[in-house]
């Protein structure tokens, strides 16, 4: 599979993961403490318990991304 | 060397086809068939087992016949698909930087060449089973192993072997058959690879048939808790952005497991022990990356093949907090079954008979005082 298609395309674009990811340390350290605190404690991890500090992971997640695109 | 498939290769399509079926070896959908070079692909002689027809059209997964490997009886376990493996070996050795990701492989070999060192012998005769490129034979030298056949499913991997000493040949052969006649080889040995084998008592049981009275298999193979950190942020993340989670790991043999599964193969004189390697990587997608690189991406029949962005990007800061170091970067653990079991032979130390001791336990405590001693008292 040679030339320039939708694969990579999108592995150009996951390429820069880690940077835009570093520039959301802060984001990501608060979601992963909300994450971690329930396999100490007693709540049980269930889908979307976290939803909001995951949500403000993205958006600070997706605006490193446009920044990065202009 | 044992090579009754070649005696096959002639007959019509659809027995070939199946009889390539049953070694484990899928025939392409599209493109010429694999008669030209079914002589390098052969069953071990134990081509029982019914299994349907094979039908080139149709995709791998509705084709239930195809999963049973092979018509021992309990059933065999089909965890991996071989032909992925395959695949992804030969995609991973074909990269402009394969050598990159030879970190791991390399670091192993040399391990296991050590142990080779350890045994005080010279073998005439060695095999590497699912030898990739050939990461053990660069460190041992020719007074150790004079010749050496390598073997690997993945016929990139072993064209782009790296250099040794000794004289080598290629066999592309998969694991669980080993297309060599019994009582072979002096030393076999494999690094890494064995963590793919689908039947692993089966595979433990040809090594031990292929080698010679007094022969030995020196092995290295990922077990236990490789990669956990891994494997459990994405749990984690799975478990809260999707509700659910499949597994992502392969499931890998335990250190107690190994051992009893090279006494059931009739290995002699075992030695497995574990050892922890740690690699550190930027984040976790350096780590999926790396692992893509070097041939060991997931091709177990139950994968999951998407990731969704969320999903990564979940595992990504899961990870970072539960594992990650203080600059930033994340550990990745491997851990190393390192087994050593010898054929059985009869110059080889046996345990003593029932009732032919010559003293007993209780004089121990006469041990500290020699003045006494002579009296000894009868056992």
């Amino acid at each position: 599979m040679s030339g320039v298609n939708v694969w990579t395309r999108s592995r150009e674009r996951m390429k820069r993961f880690p940077e835009l990811f570093a520039m959301c340390s802060a984001e990501a350290a608060v979601y992963g403490k909300c994450v971690v605190a329930t396999t100490a404690g007693k709540q049980e991890l269930k889908k979307d318990l976290c939803i909001k500090e995951f949500e403000a992971l993205r958006t600070c997640f997706i605006s490193a991304a446009k920044q990065g695109v202009k | 060397m044992n090579n009754i498939f070649s005696s096959r290769a002639v007959c019509g399509a659809c027995l070939s086809q199946s009889v390539l079926r049953w070694v484990g070896i899928r025939a392409p959908q599209f493109g010429p068939p694999l008669r030209a070079r079914a002589r390098m692909h052969t069953g071990h002689g134990k081509l029982t087992g019914s299994g349907g027809f094979y039908c080139p059209k149709r995709p791998q997964r509705c084709l239930t016949p195809q999963r049973h490997v092979s018509g021992r009886h309990g059933g065999t376990m089909n965890v991996f698909d071989r032909s992925m493996k395959r695949r992804q070996k030969t995609w991973a050795s074909r990269l402009p930087e394969h050598h990159e990701y030879d970190y791991l492989r390399d670091e192993v070999g040399g391990r296991v060449a050590d142990r080779v060192y350890d045994v005080a012998r010279t073998f005439p005769l060695a095999l590497d089973v699912g030898c990739g490129k050939s990461h053990i034979a660069e460190h041992v030298s020719k007074d150790i192993v004079e010749r050496l056949f390598l073997m690997d499913v993945s016929h990139g991997s072993l064209m782009r072997k790296k250099e040794c000493e000794m004289p080598t040949q290629c066999v592309m052969a998969d694991e669980e058959f080993l297309p060599f006649r019994e009582n072979t080889f002096d030393l076999v040995v494999s690094s890494l690879s064995m963590h793919w084998i689908n039947d692993l008592p089966a595979a433990l049981r040809q090594i031990h048939g292929v080698l010679k009275p007094d022969g030995v298999f020196i092995g290295a193979m990922v077990g236990g808790e490789t990669l956990y950190e891994l494997r459990c942020s994405l749990q984690l993340a799975e478990l809260e952005r999707e509700g659910g989670f499949s597994p992502h790991i392969s499931p890998y043999t335990a250190a107690a497991d190994m051992g009893n599964l090279l006494g059931q193969a009739g290995f002699n004189m075992l030695t497995v022990d574990v050892d922890e390697v740690q690699v550190h990587y930027p984040g976790i997608l350096d780590v999926l990356y790396d692992l893509q690189g070097m041939g060991e991406s997931n091709c177990a029949w139950n994968r999951k093949c998407l990731l969704h962005r969320d999903t990564i990007l979940a595992a990504a800061a899961i990870y970072r907090e539960m594992y990650g170091n203080e600059d930033g970067s994340v550990p990745a653990t491997f851990e190393i079954l390192h087994m050593i079991g010898w054929k059985p032979h009869e110059s080889q130390v046996k345990p003593a008979q029932r009732g032919s001791a010559t003293a007993s336990f209780g004089e121990l405590s006469k041990i500290s005082q020699p003045q006494t001693s002579n009296k000894t008292d009868k056992p």
